[in-house]
């Protein structure tokens, strides 16, 4: 199983590659799973009464949720022996569940010596609205 | 003509003593598979090394890692759903007493300084970094940084987040 994982390393990417983009459509069964598994009783993400009374269009994707695909999209991006050492997105709009959503990011620095790279990363609709912006560094083997 | 609604704060004066201080005792927790793997799969990240332990081992994990993120969510206290607001918090999630309605996650910002692996056992530490009110296009809010330390048994701090909240 490991093995097929393909590794990446700091010589492969310069600055201005692009990472492959990861898609998502949150079904209301794992907003649903997300809530029980983060013990979040939150209305808004399974009540959609309760979700239009606040203002909201539907019940909503979990920010935390899209938070932690961020972290997959750069971490399948890594490899497995790639770590994470940080990641910041600010929550700008809704994300609704069946809604095609994409994850774009890009390099912006490389340092070949300690192997940290920085990307700018970003969710946004299959229109191209920007709903979560940020910024991710990665530390890849030599 | 000044509103008179809009000179109250949303924020209780005696709430801004809180800016810098615990917003609640730490907790500790050991980091279980199952529990992680239940969040992996809820998240959709069928990353190897989260269920098995050869590929972890095999990518410089001690064992089983887990999410990144899943550190957040290891210390949340179980409670009685007699505990619940009518928008499905748990009261006292607001020890801010903000004199709002709704609260919406607004970000994160996370480092993460040392892998996180089953069977950790994690303590987890938050404070009040910051509280300020803000008028936007839909009204003044309020935006709250919750700062949280993990910390392994070796005391060690393996993660920081900087959770923004935003409060209408």
């Amino acid at each position: 199983m490991s093995a097929t994982q393909p590794q990446l390393t700091v010589g492969d990417v310069s600055v201005g590659d692009d990472l492959p983009i990861m898609a998502k459509n949150a079904s209301r069964a794992q907003l649903f799973l997300y809530s029980s598994a983060s013990f979040n009783p939150h209305r808004i993400h399974y009540d959609r009464d309760y979700a239009r009374f606040e203002g909201h269009a539907d019940v909503l994707v979990h920010g935390p949720l899209q938070g932690a695909w961020l972290t997959q999209f750069v971490t399948d991006w890594c490899g497995p022996r790639g770590r994470l050492t940080g990641v910041t997105w600010q929550n700008r709009a809704s994300a609704l569940p069946e809604v095609d959503l994409e994850f774009h990011g890009r390099v912006t620095a490389v340092d070949s010596s300690t192997g940290e790279v920085s990307l700018e990363v970003w969710e946004q609709t299959s229109a191209g609205e920007i709903l979560m912006p940020g910024m991710a560094t990665v530390r890849l083997p030599q | 003509m000044k509103n008179a609604a809009m000179t109250e704060s949303l924020i209780p004066p005696e709430t801004m003593n809180l800016v810098g201080q615990r917003l609640a005792e730490p907790v500790t927790v050991r980091i279980d598979a199952r529990e992680a793997q239940r969040y992996a799969c809820a998240v959709g990240d069928l990353n190897p090394v989260y269920f098995d332990e050869e590929a972890a081992l095999s990518a410089g994990y001690r064992t089983l890692a887990v999410p990144p993120t899943f550190v957040s969510h290891a210390p949340v206290a179980p409670r009685p759903m007699e505990e619940l607001r009518p928008d499905g918090l748990y009261q006292g999630s607001d020890r801010l007493r903000l004199r709002v309605d709704r609260i919406m996650f607004g970000g994160e910002e996370w480092d993460f300084l040392e892998p996180v692996c089953v069977g950790d056992d994690i303590t987890s530490e938050v404070r009040l970094a910051a509280l300020d009110e803000k008028t936007g296009s839909k009204g003044p809010f309020v935006r709250t940084v919750r700062e949280t330390t993990y910390t392994n048994q070796d005391d060690v701090v393996v993660a920081r987040s900087r959770q923004i909240g935003i409060a209408r």
